[in-house]
């Protein structure tokens, strides 16, 4: 019933895009979602797509695959052009009712459903590229420095972690539970809101029940393999940068620089 | 040697909020000394499990001390120095895998020791090798079996450089054949590498293993010493709710029958068992002769309840076809690249008032086959036809249901609701029965399981893992199924706790109920079921009457199973003992088996 859940969409392939440093990935992702707000005008635009057009290509990950993230939030995106189309100012070319569509507000819909588009395909670059463990690790590192002022940022990773090892372990126990009470003559699909209120009951109880047993045997567990926090220990796992990080770094900085010129700079030029 | 461990007079008291503590270890004495394997064997609640937590920390005596490699547990930081030293396995294998990939989980204990980098990559590619998961480490652990997983646990304490591996009930929730090979290879690691071994379990073909049994009941140590010297009072294990190795119990009851007593230490192994009984029957052959108008001989007394219920039966040919399936084939994630094809063209017949027994191996396709008997899969290609209803797609699937009760695996893991009463209503009323009708159902359904009333106002979380089990059981009884499907019922229960919900089974085939039995092993099955089907990567390998599908003893052996172990050592007497009837699946019918072909009666 459940089996064909996938979580966080990695795309397992050998790129340029793939081999980054996770850290790397995430701060690009963070300055190319800055940089999309700041995106106003039609060069930047376009520039920004075949930025993105790029690092697509070089992931190796099939355009389409890209595209089926932005598929969840499409309503989002029609709805804000809509909305952007029918509150403008100044000359209407199309008058429906109580309703005026502008042509300045065209081009601000346009904007807005260009900016969703991209900040949506650039940043599950960054899940379709990395592992979410990888994510949550890096963001360990990157969060160290804030272990100083109190910050549980081992816990935080650790807590991800454990919770992305689960989801399948969980995914499996409901479908079992849900198929043992179905043979009881639970129905979920049936029925008043009410009767399928109680159907989920009879699910729900027993996982819950089920994951606390988890969780304290894993804690013995993990107390047995002599675990106690974040405290001197060390990873298998090494993030070392590498030279192409220094040019992934380099690339974006030239980027946001470009970005900026085309905003701010080229304005003030005559 | 030195004692690596040493357990000094413990004592053990669980606390509970409001009643009084419950004693789990009652001055126990425990010394292992370095290198060896210890079984640690006993009944579930005999305090085991306590014990194996007092050994590794994670519980401090009461009283009495505890000592690990020269550590008091008792000490501050001794917990760290002792755990480092001594890693232990669990008995769920999924709650215990911390890592989102093999590899991860492995280097999980060595990175919170703090080891450096490069060492924790050599001891995680070691260890991965050692237990033979090497291909595996990149792989999420979701992805692998129980036995697997077990190895896996095994691969994580490895890579720390144990000097002691505990074992508590690590091998109690999987199958036979992946818990022979996890034993070995857990065996055959720590004889090369001298690591202790401390075993707990209730298996005796593990305890068989051992250098030394310790054998536990309520807390105390009731019975030491090698293998055979503990196994060979088989009365007295017996007595403890335990298992006895077959060829020594069958050993054991036809001395006791032909009055010879047997020599300590002889039937320590199946070769030795096997001269013990040739030798008593050697030893009484002139005195029978000139007994031979004595009268016949009282029936062996260790028979149990089970046995006893099981052996009336006798398979109706001609009953009602209840259960029909033909030509069922059933691929998971069909059409895509992981297609997965579970069943192959699968035929056969459950008819009225039999137990059919379903074999195989983990991955043979027997879950997938059951949930084709409720409607909870249906059926491309072929047909499944239910008392008449068909359950292929467009069936009533409610009107199955209601007269194929499935009973999963471990369903104690679904019970729900505030009551035991409410647990077991659960069905009745969704089969929309009138109150009173409910109320006697469940009465009725709790008798069968041996449920008191008083329990049935408990909360089922209350009650203990083997009365959970029967309030579960319970539950699908209550709808009162025409068929009632089992996927092994015994599963993680004590060899007590299996005879007696076997002894249900039986108990229920006397009131007439017709019953699939599906189980992995090949004892429960022999003794209980009439016919047989044996599934082997999907299709039908063997079905038909359960002598002469265990008479095929390739077939058996394609299968990957064994031949119940009774049977087994009877087979090798067979050469010796003209007209040996070696299909016995049970020790006292074997017993009665080598005793009449010695009188050189006929086979019955």
């Amino acid at each position: 019933m459940l089996k064909d859940i996938s979580l966080g969409r990695f795309y397992p392939a050998d790129s340029p895009i793939h081999r980054l440093d996770p850290r790397a990935k995430i701060l690009a992702t963070v300055v190319l979602m800055v940089l999309v707000f700041l995106a106003n005008d039609v060069w930047t635009f376009v520039a920004y797509a075949a930025f993105s057009a790029v690092c697509i290509l070089l992931s190796r990950i099939p355009v389409v695959h890209v595209f089926k993230s932005v598929k969840p939030i499409l309503f989002l995106i029609v709805f804000a052009f809509l909305l952007n189309v029918f509150s403008g100012k100044g000359e209407a070319f199309l008058t429906l009712g109580p309703l005026s569509a502008t042509w300045d507000g065209l081009w601000t819909g346009l904007r807005m459903a260009a900016r969703l588009t991209l900040l949506i395909a650039t940043s599950s670059l960054l899940t379709l590229t990395t592992t979410p463990i990888l994510v949550a690790d890096a963001m360990e590192r990157m969060m160290k420095p804030l272990q100083r002022i109190g910050f549980p940022a081992h816990e935080m990773a650790m807590m991800m972690s454990i919770a992305l090892r689960f989801v399948p372990t969980l995914v499996e126990e409901t479908d079992k539970i849900m198929k043992a009470q179905s043979s009881r003559g639970a129905d979920y699909d049936t029925g008043g809101i009410l009767r399928r209120a109680r159907g989920l009951v009879s699910v729900l109880v027993p996982l819950f029940i089920g994951s606390f047993r988890r969780a304290d045997e894993l804690a013995v567990a993990m107390e047995a393999r002599c675990y106690r926090g974040g405290e001197g220990r060390t990873r298998l796992r090494v993030m070392r940068l590498a030279p192409r990080d220094g040019v992934a770094a380099a690339v974006m900085l030239a980027f946001s620089a470009a970005v900026v010129w085309l905003e701010y700079l080229r304005a003030a030029l005559p | 040697m030195p004692d690596f461990i040493s357990v000094q007079d413990a004592v053990f008291d669980y606390l509970r909020p409001e009643r009084d503590p419950v004693r789990a270890v009652d001055h126990v004495d425990l010394t292992v000394a370095a290198g060896r394997h210890v079984a640690v064997l006993g009944r579930n609640g005999s305090g085991k499990s306590t014990l194996a937590r007092l050994v590794n920390a994670l519980e401090l005596p009461t009283e009495g001390t505890v000592v690990v490699s020269g550590y008091d547990s008792r000490d501050e930081g001794s917990a760290w120095e002792i755990r480092q030293r001594c890693g232990m396995v669990f008995q769920n294998p999924d709650n215990q895998i911390v890592g989102t990939t093999v590899e991860e989980d492995v280097a999980f204990g060595p990175e919170n020791l703090g080891v450096p980098q490069p060492e924790i990559r050599r001891a995680v590619d070691v260890s991965l090798a050692a237990v033979g998961l090497s291909e595996y480490a990149e792989r999420p652990p979701h992805l692998l079996s129980g036995g697997q997983k077990q190895k896996l646990a095994i691969a994580g304490i490895l890579a720390m450089k144990p000097r002691c591996i505990l074992l508590d009930e690590a091998t109690s929730m999987l199958d036979p054949v992946s818990r022979r090979d996890f034993m070995d290879m857990v065996v055959a690691r720590v004889r090369e590498d001298g690591i202790t071994l401390v075993n707990i379990t209730h298996h005796m073909e593990e305890a068989v293993l051992a250098d030394e049994v310790v054998v536990l009941a309520a807390g105390r140590v009731v019975a030491r010493g090698t293998p055979s010297e503990v196994f060979e009072a088989v009365d007295a294990i017996r007595s403890e709710g335990l298992d006895v190795p077959a060829h020594m119990e069958i050993a054991h009851l036809v001395a006791a029958r032909r009055g010879v007593p047997l020599r300590p230490g002889e039937t320590g192994t199946p070769d030795g068992a096997e001269a013990a009984v040739l030798r008593v029957l050697g030893a009484t052959d002139a005195r029978r002769a000139a007994e031979a108008q004595a009268a016949p001989e009282a029936p062996a007394a260790a028979e149990t309840a089970v046995e006893a219920a099981a052996a009336p039966a006798a398979p109706d040919a001609d009953g009602e076809i209840l259960i029909d399936v033909r030509g069922l084939g059933f691929t998971y994630l069909k059409g895509t690249p992981f297609a997965n094809v579970a069943l192959e063209d699968v035929s056969f017949q459950v008819r009225r008032g039999e137990i059919l027994g379903i074999a195989g191996h983990s991955g043979s396709g027997k879950s997938t086959l059951v949930q084709h008997l409720n409607g909870l899969l249906r059926t491309a290609p072929g047909v499944v036809r239910i008392l008449g209803l068909d359950a292929s797609r467009g069936g009533d699937v409610r009107a199955i249901r209601q007269k194929v009760g499935l009973l999963f695996q471990y369903p104690e893991h679904q019970l729900f609701e505030e009551t035991v009463r409410g647990d077991i209503a659960f069905g009745p009323k969704r089969m929309g029965l009138p109150e009173d009708e409910v109320a006697r159902r469940v009465a009725e359904a709790a008798a069968v399981v041996g449920l008191a009333p008083e329990d049935l106002d408990r909360s089922p979380f209350e009650l203990s893992g083997g009365q959970k089990r029967r309030a579960a059981i319970a539950g699908v009884l209550s709808m009162r199924p025409e068929v009632l499907v089992l996927d092994e019922p015994a599963a993680g229960l004590d060899p007590a706790g299996r005879d007696e919900i076997l002894s249900y089974v039986s108990s229920l085939r006397a009131h007439g109920a017709t019953i699939v039995l599906v189980s992995h092993s090949m004892e429960d099955i022999a003794r209980l079921a009439d016919r047989v089907l044996v599934l082997d990567h999907g299709r039908v390998l063997a079905c038909g009457p359960v002598r002469d599908v265990f008479s095929d003893e390739a077939a058996i052996a394609r299968a990957g199973l064994s031949l119940p172990a009774p049977a087994a050592f009877l087979k090798r007497l067979a050469d010796r003992l003209p007209g040996l009837d070696a299909l016995r699946f049970t020790a006292a019918a074997a017993a009665d088996a080598v005793l009449a072909a010695a009188a050189g009666e006929a086979p019955c």
